[in-house]
Order: C-alpha cells, then structure tokens, then sequence
C-alpha cells in the first residue's frame, strides 16, 4: 500500500510486474481519452475486425464521449456516397472550423483602425512567417464556404430533403447561407484597401435604400456618414464576435436537426411520402467508427491538402492600394456573392430592386418546405419544383453578369482603354501597360500611328511622315501641352515621335500594339485618333509612362454618339478654317500616366 | 471522382489520409524555409510602389514649387534633388580632397629632407651601397609629391569653379539669404565658400539630431511655419499631414518620403547635381532670374481699379480671360446652367438689358457692374440666387490684369 493519498504506479509494478503495469496504464488512459475504447479495440476498429467484446466498445464514445455525441453512430449505407449529399454539408462544417482557426491566427496581427489595418496586411505579408499563407487560406476559405453552402442549398432543393419532417432544418440552413454571406461580406472591409472599401461600400448602400429607417440603417452600420473608424470597428466586431456567435448556434441547431431526423436517403430508395432515414436496416449500417471517421480524417487531410496547394501555386488574397474615400477606382464592383443584387439594382428603383427583391427572395426561399407540401420526393413528381430550381440558378447567374462592371455602366472609350492598359494589380489580374520589364521601357515618345499602314513604308519613314503631320496640325503641341500640365518636367518633354524599338523592347512593342488594337475598336467615339506613350526618366530606378489620346471631338448626347443621315459620327468643328477654308473639327487629347519602378516586379 | 473520394478500404484511407497530412506538412515547411526570402522581396516590392505613389503625389501636389524634377524654384521653394539636402557638400569634398593631400605633402617633404641630410651628411657619410638606396627613394618621393600637387592642383581648379558659379547668384543679390554670408564683407573670404563653411549640410544647417527620413517626414507632416521669408514668392510649405490638419494619410507621407528619398545617388553625386539644384535665389537653368515679385492684387476699390486701368492703359484679353475663368479660378463651376449662380451665356445681354435698368445701378457702366460683381459679390445678389456663396476673395486673388481680362470675356457672352 503507498503511502501516497491515490494509488501509486509503483504498487502496479509491484503487483503485476514492470512491463504489464506500463501496458495496463498504457491501455487505461487511452480508453479515457477515447471514451470508452481501448488499445485492443482501437487495433481491431482500424483493422476491419469486428469487435470482440460486448457490448460493442465502439459506440460507447457516442454515448459518453462529449464530442462523438453529437454525431449519428451509424449511418445508412446510401447516404455515404458521393450521391445525394455530395459531401456539401461535410465541406461547410469543415470551412466553419477551418475559417476559425485561420481567422484568429490573422486576428493575431490585426488591428481595426483605419490608420493601422492596412500597414498590419504589409505587416503580415512582409514581417509575419507563413503570414501570407494563412491569409491566402482565410481568404480562399471564405470564398469557398460561401460557394459550398449555395451549393449545399441547391442540393437540398434538388433531392427534395426539404420536406416533412425536415422544414425547420431547411429554414436553418438558409438562416447560415445568410449569416455565411454577412460574415463574408463583412470580413472583406478589414484590409482596408480600395477593393474593401469600394465593395463594401456599395453593398451597404443597399442598406439606405431601406424605406423610413434607411438613414437610420445606414448609421447604423457605418457609424457615420461614410465609412471610417467606427465602420472599421462595428465591422470588424461583426466578423469576429457577432456573426460567428449566431453562426455557431444556428449551426448547432442545423446538426442537431439533421441528426434527429437522420440523413434523409435518396428519393427512389423509401416510399412516397414516407421517411425511413432513421430506421436503418443491420445490413445497411455504416459505423461511424471505424467506417465514417477514417473516411473524415482523409477527406479533412485531402481538403486541406488541396487548399494549401491552391494558396501556394494558385491563388493570392488581393491587396490592392490603402482605402481612399476621395478616389473611386473604376469598375467598382460589389463581392461576387452580392454581384445578383448589383445586377438587379440596374433593372431601376433602388428600394424595389436593392431591399424588396432580395427579401421576397430569401422570404420565398424561407418559406419554400412550407408551401410545397406534395408528399413525394422522387424527381419525376417534382417537375415544377426542379424547374424553378434551375430557373433560380439560372436567374442569379443572369443578374450576376448583369453586376459586372462591364454590363451597361456607360464610360467614355479613351477612358476606359486607358484604365485597361494601366490599372493596379485587382483580382490576380494587371493593366499590360505595367508589365513592360523596366530595361524595355526606353525613354521616348512612340505613337500607335505606327501601326497603321506600316506595310507600304518603313516604320522610320511612317514616323517621320508622321511627325511632319502633327507638327503641322498643331496636334503635337496640343500633346506637348497636355505632357507640361501634366507635370512632366521642361527637360523631360519629347522633341518628336520615334519608332517603336521593338529589337530591344518586344514588350514594349506588344503593348504599343495593344493599345492600337484597342483605339481601332471605338472608331464612332474615336474618329482620326492616335495614342502615344511617352516614356520618361523620373529618378534613378523610376520611370514615368504617359499615355495620351488624341481624337477629333463628336456630339455625344447621353452617353451615346450621335450619327448623320449617312451613318457617319457627328463632328464637333471648330471656328477655325483649314488652308482650303473647311471647318476643322475640333480637336481633344486625354492623358493619364503612371510611375513604374525598377523593384515593382508588376510582371511576376 | 466517387471512387477517389470514397475509398472502400480502411487501410486504404488511413494510407491516403496519412499522405496527404504528410503531404502539407512538406508544403507547408517547404513554405515556411522559403519565408525569409519572400518577405525581403515582398518589402523591394513594396518600398517600390510606395516610391510610384510617391511620384504621383509629388507630381500633382509638390512639383509647382519644388519643380518637376526636385530641382527647386528659384526664390520659391528648396531643391530636394539636392546633394546638399543629402549631406553631399562639394564644396567641403574638394576642400577635404586638398587637405588630405596637403597633409601627405608635409609627411612626403618631412621624408625628402631626412633623406636630402642623410645623403650630405659630412660627418658620417653613407656608404655608396646606401647612396643608391637614397637616390632611388628620392626619385619615388619624388614622383609622389608631383602626384599629390597634381591633386591639388585638380581640386583647386574644380573648388574654383563650382564657387565661381555660384557667384553669379551671390553677385545677382540672391544669395545672402542667410546671416553667415553678412560678415564676408570684413573677412574679404570668398563669400560662398563661407557659406558652405557655415552651413555645411542641410541637416547640419537647420541643426537636425535625427537621420534625414526623420527630417523629411516631420517637414511633410508639420509644414515649415515661416519658410516664406527665406523663399519670399513662394506659398510657405503647409502642413500635409492629416495629423497637423492638411489632406494627406500617414501611409502618403511615407510614399512621399520614400520618392523624395530615392533621389539620394549615396557616393554618386557630383557638382553637377549641385549646381543643377535652383535653390537660394540663384539663377535659373535658361539663365533667366528668378521671377519678379508677383504684381500687387487688385482689391475690391471698383472705382480705383478702373481708374488705374485708364492710368496704366490696361486692355483685357477675352482669350486670357475665358482660360482664368474656365481653369484658373473655376468660375464654370458655379456659373453653368443657372442652377446654382447666373449661367456664363449670356451675361453681358442680362446685364445691359435687365440689371443696369435697376434703380441702384444708375449711372454704373457695363464694365462697373462686372467689376463689383467679382469683387464686391456680397453687395448686391441676383434675386433666385442664395447669398455668400461666391466667394469674397477674388479682389485679393486678381490682379488689375486678370479682372480686365475676365471682364472682357464676360463682355463677349451676349
């Protein structure tokens, strides 16, 4: 007997032996640990074996374990293929966890202040070891939970699983697609950067439109006017606090209701208007230990696996520059998850379309177990049902597209073609005009003339005949202009155009025909234009890069280009008169320019 | 894919699922070596865009007074293009350069006398042996003392000249910015060498404990409170930070700093760079002096602005006119469809035809109206139209110039 108050290890090894006591201790914990299964067990689950004692060890952690309780000890044979479920309902609980822990490591690094949030994203890209790995996880995480659980939706819609018993298990579920889609929504703002702050900016405008209240909703949630501080920080507050509380006991409450009512089983396999999930015949059990988990523990190493290599070779969360309220990047887009209601906010009033349409939407959605009450699930009964299922998919898809930024938002060609050569790195995609390798921006002013009828000549003389012209027409002082109000310093300025060195700049020759190639697609808005890029040195390892537009003025009247009877652009003439005494149109030049240094690395 | 995904086998998974945890924990530590080399090049990444910004707000908010390429302006703002501001001294480099060299020269003479004694030595004449030796290291002596006064040589010519351009602005009266230069009178010292003897470099100048980011972000953020007495037409430098009220975020005044920063050529720069610099009053690169004193405003006196444009026979220029009113004072921006101020089109007919048939304006000509109007806009407001919001300053913004020529372009909008 020891002398200690509790049973002493020694008096084991006196009693049985050294080695039999190490094993029998061994084999005591782990059954603790496990909740009932010892090493022997253990050994026999994971063989394939039956087990050898009764009664069964190995529903026992079901039954005293904390964390197996909640989950089924057997499933029906049926549900544990990749038909009906697909795994959707396994893949976002798996993205709740996995979004956690991912979510606290970054909340490691964070702070939600408008001055300090940004400079922590270069932080945790810069300073923070495996910082840009877990944001790149968290990001591509949230966008893949948002998907998964649509999909898990539409699933569920599909098969029919939400019917009688399982209405409220339904309403459930869309209560988490909603709070997925919030807490996506609302992590997006904390890197405050342009994308963040546009996006979410334009998502929660929606919330102004809301009748009576709207500015109060809109307060609210911004805590001013605009976004700033206090939006940063009820944002961020949603993220971290509120929305993943609700999102944790709502999710309780979908898995408490799925495990109730079991797994509903493909339609073909029960009778019309029966439910069968939860009597599973002997032979169509499937043990959650040792059949479902080791399956678990692949498909958790097989995910994650998948997404460590997507972060790695694949995908990179966007940062673009620090959030600014003065400037408005164009193209602004809302999340792509929110891009239908965008869509749906261009078809008119901005309550009806922004507030009303997506509420009776979700309210349909909410409602939907409880107004198809038709007992049978099979497909062939269904047709109604399956065809306003495909016409949802069909309709938010439609109203996504019609949510690009592309579709009818109305800006002037030499803007756009402009922005489209020279934009910041957005969404893993760059403006041409910045991937030119700094050794091949060569200092000079090169025109897109170039590239018109450069058959017949050389490109020298087509330069030179080129220059001639502008010289003449008084459009290369107008250039000249432009460059000096620009800023471009006196020294700087070009003397004339040059041809395109394409030996030793090839990209530089690429981009330059880019930018014809594009000029030639607006000959309504761009009558008798040419582009030029003029490249000057700023400081050592700093280049300047001009590009200028010049074109015969049109009538424009409401975004569109006014045409004669002939079919032919109106010009917009001058009081001037040429040599031969007709009007010349007028003439208008546009210009924007970036620096582009040596280190930016935009073609990585 | 169902086959992949649902292996039938228990080993099979375990095997599997084994695999692929290996699997990451590889990746992740293969990422996880490659870490330190990532965040360098994220950082090179970084610090250059941040200097492409930099351009961009330097470009738009400081090149009007610190020019296009930093070099300065003239009397109204410091180059910052400026070997100067990087502790770069030209002056003090060739100084230094001759005095290392003269210090060689005293050791080199000191060695050529020993030896010139050694070898005249009566008393204990050296051996022939030894007389050789004596004369092959006179000869060497020799050969570097030439060397060494060539450098000299080299470096007076070079001080000379980079002082003798910088006389030109001492010469012009746009030097003596500084009290330093106020004695040289007395000493009959080469005037800017003083200068630079005093003032050594910027940081030393203004006395600056810190490192030149330091000094360039505190300039940035806090302005320079007085700087329009040492650059007497230019605005004085504002505050740019938000911080100290001004527009710009903490993250711009880095970029800022980082572009203006990048003009440091470290060992790389010359005396070129110097006097490439328009700081000091001194002369501007086509030669020209810096600008005159701009011309006194025309303040809001109607009936003395019109007196002295008969006096000085000022004639406005509707083309001048219609640009200061377009860009330079924006007046478009309030005076267009009528919504918010009288329309452009049409003013000089409203007028004649409806304003001067008022009772108060009797005896006022077309041209007294438009003055007062632009000067005076509180005294009298169109009906339909709300009160202060034009703005009162336009009589200390113009000079007598620009309001003829606005009023000549007003007179063309019938």
């Amino acid at each position: 007997m020891s002398i200690l108050p509790f049973p002493s290890f020694l008096d084991d090894v006196k009693e049985k032996g050294f080695k039999k006591a190490i094993f029998e201790g061994i084999d005591d914990s782990v059954e603790r640990l496990t909740a009932g299964l010892n090493v022997q067990d253990m050994r026999e689950a994971f063989r394939g074996d039956s087990a050898s004692r009764r009664p069964n060890p190995r529903l026992t952690p079901h039954a005293d374990g904390f964390w197996l309780h909640m989950r089924p000890s057997y499933f029906n044979r049926d549900v544990t293929g990749m038909y009906p479920t697909m795994r959707l309902g396994w893949l976002s609980s798996y993205f709740v966890w996995f979004e956690t822990i991912t979510g606290i490591l970054l909340m490691l690094w964070y702070t939600p202040s408008p001055e300090i949030a940004y400079g922590d994203m270069l932080t945790i890209l810069s300073n923070v070891p495996l910082g840009q790995l877990m944001r790149d996880m968290h990001r591509l995480g949230a966008e893949f939970m948002v998907a998964v659980v649509a999909m898990h939706m539409m699933r569920t819609w599909i098969t029919g699983s939400y019917k009688k018993p399982r209405q409220f298990t339904w309403f459930s579920g869309l209560l988490l697609l909603v709070i997925t889609g919030f807490l996506s929504f609302s992590g997006y703002l904390l890197p405050w950067d342009q994308l963040s702050l546009w996006a979410v900016t334009i998502g929660a405008s929606m919330a102004e439109a809301t009748p009576v209240v709207g500015d109060q909703v809109n307060l609210l949630l911004r805590g001013a006017p605009e976004l700033g501080a206090n939006g940063l920080l009820r944002f961020y507050l949603l993220h971290v606090l509120a929305l993943p509380a609700l999102l944790f006991v709502f999710f309780g409450v979908h898995y408490y209701k799925v495990v109730i009512h079991g797994h509903s089983l493909p339609p073909q396999k029960e009778n019309i208007g029966e439910d069968t999930a939860k009597r599973v015949p002997l032979d169509k059990r499937v043990y959650f230990i040792p059949d479902m988990l080791t399956y678990e523990m692949f498909w958790l190493g097989a995910t994650t696996f998948i997404i460590t290599v997507l972060c790695i070779w694949f995908y990179h969360a966007p940062l673009e520059n620090h959030a600014d309220p003065q400037v408005t990047p164009l193209g602004t887009t809302a999340p792509w998850y929110f891009l239908w209601i965008q869509g749906a906010l261009k078809l008119g009033d901005k309550f009806i379309w922004g507030v009303a349409f997506p509420t009776v939407a979700l309210g349909g959605l909410a409602m939907l177990p409880y107004m198809d009450v038709t007992p049978s699930r099979r497909y062939a009964h269904r047709r109604f049902m399956l065809t306003i299922a495909m016409l949802l998919i069909s309709v938010t898809t439609i109203l996504s597209y019609m949510g690009l930024a592309k579709f009818a938002v109305q800006t002037s060609a030499e803007t756009e073609i402009v922005h489209e050569l020279t934009f910041e790195p957005a969404h893993s995609k760059v403006g041409v005009g910045r991937t030119i390798p700094f050794d091949q921006m060569i200092v000079g002013a090169y025109t897109t003339a170039q590239m018109h009828g450069a058959d017949e000549m050389s490109a020298n003389d087509m330069i030179a005949g080129f220059n001639a012209e502008v010289m003449a027409n008084g459009q290369f002082d107008q250039m000249i202009q432009e460059l000096k109000d620009q800023h471009v310093g006196a020294n700087q300025l070009p003397l004339r155009f040059r041809s395109i060195p394409a030996d030793e700049a090839p990209k530089l020759a690429i981009v330059m025909e880019e930018f014809a190639h594009h000029l030639d697609l607006a000959p309504d808005e761009l009558p008798g234009v040419w582009g030029a890029l003029v490249i000057t040195d700023n400081q050592a390892g700093l280049k300047r890069l001009d590009w200028v537009v010049s074109w015969d003025s049109v009538l424009i009247q409401g975004g569109e280009v006014q045409f004669d009877e002939e079919g032919e652009p109106i010009l917009v003439y001058s009081e001037q008169l040429d040599a031969e005494g007709n009007p010349v149109p007028v003439r208008r030049i546009y210009s924007d320019h970036l620096f582009i240094h040596r280190a930016s690395a935009y073609f990585d | 894919m169902g086959r992949l995904l649902f292996i039938r086998s228990i080993e099979g998974r375990i095997l599997a699922g084994i695999t692929m945890f290996v699997g990451m924990m590889i990746l992740v530590g293969w990422v996880a070596i490659n870490e330190e080399a990532r965040m360098q090049s994220f950082v090179r990444q970084h610090t250059g865009r941040s200097v492409e910004r930099g351009a961009e707000l330097f470009a738009s908010l400081c090149s009007e007074c610190h020019g296009e390429e930093g070099y300065g302006q003239g009397d109204r703002a410091p180059g910052l293009n400026n070997p100067h501001l990087f502790g770069y001294d030209p002056v003090g480099l060739q100084t230094v350069a001759i005095t290392t060299a003269n210090r060689a020269l005293v050791r080199f003479n000191q060695d050529l006398s020993n030896l010139l004694a050694e070898q005249t030595d009566a008393e204990n004449p050296p051996s022939e042996e030894r007389q050789n030796e004596i004369l092959a290291a006179i000869a060497a002596l020799e050969e570097q003392i030439a060397e060494q006064q060539a450098v000299i040589e080299a470096a007076v010519v070079e001080r000379a000249d980079i002082l003798a351009t910088l006389d030109t602005a001492v010469e012009n009266g746009l030097f003596p910015l500084w009290d330093t230069v106020v004695d040289i009178e007395t000493t009959g010292a080469n005037e800017v060498e003083v200068f630079f003897n005093a003032n050594g470099t910027r940081l030393a100048q203004v006395g600056w404990a810190g490192d030149l980011h330091g000094y360039v972000v505190t300039t940035l953020i806090h302005g320079r409170p007085g700087s329009a007495n040492v650059y007497p037409n230019g605005t004085g430098m504002a505050a740019w930070s938000q911080t100290a009220g001004g527009p710009l975020r903490q993250d711009q005044i880095e970029d800022l700093a980082n572009y203006i920063l990048n003009w440091d050529k470290g060992g790389a720069w010359t005396a070129e760079d110097f006097i490439a610099v328009q700081q000091y009053g001194k002369p501007l690169a086509d030669g020209s002096l810096p600008s005159e004193p701009p011309p006194p405003p025309a303040g809001d006196d109607v009936l003395g602005i019109l007196a002295r444009w008969q006096a000085t026979e000022i004639v406005g220029s509707a083309v001048s006119g219609e640009l200061l009113y377009d860009a330079e004072y924006g007046c478009t921006d309030c005076h267009r469809n009528g919504a918010s101020a009288p329309d452009t089109v049409g003013t000089a007919t409203r007028i004649r035809n409806e304003r001067l048939t008022l009772p108060q304006f009797a005896g006022y000509t077309i041209e007294q109206y438009i003055v007062e109007s632009i000067t005076r806009p509180g005294d009298y407001v169109v009906d339909g139209y709300s009160s202060g919001l034009m703005p009162s300053n336009f009589g200390v913004r113009m000079t007598d110039q620009q309001l003829a020529d606005i009023v000549a372009y007003l007179l063309t909008q019938e």
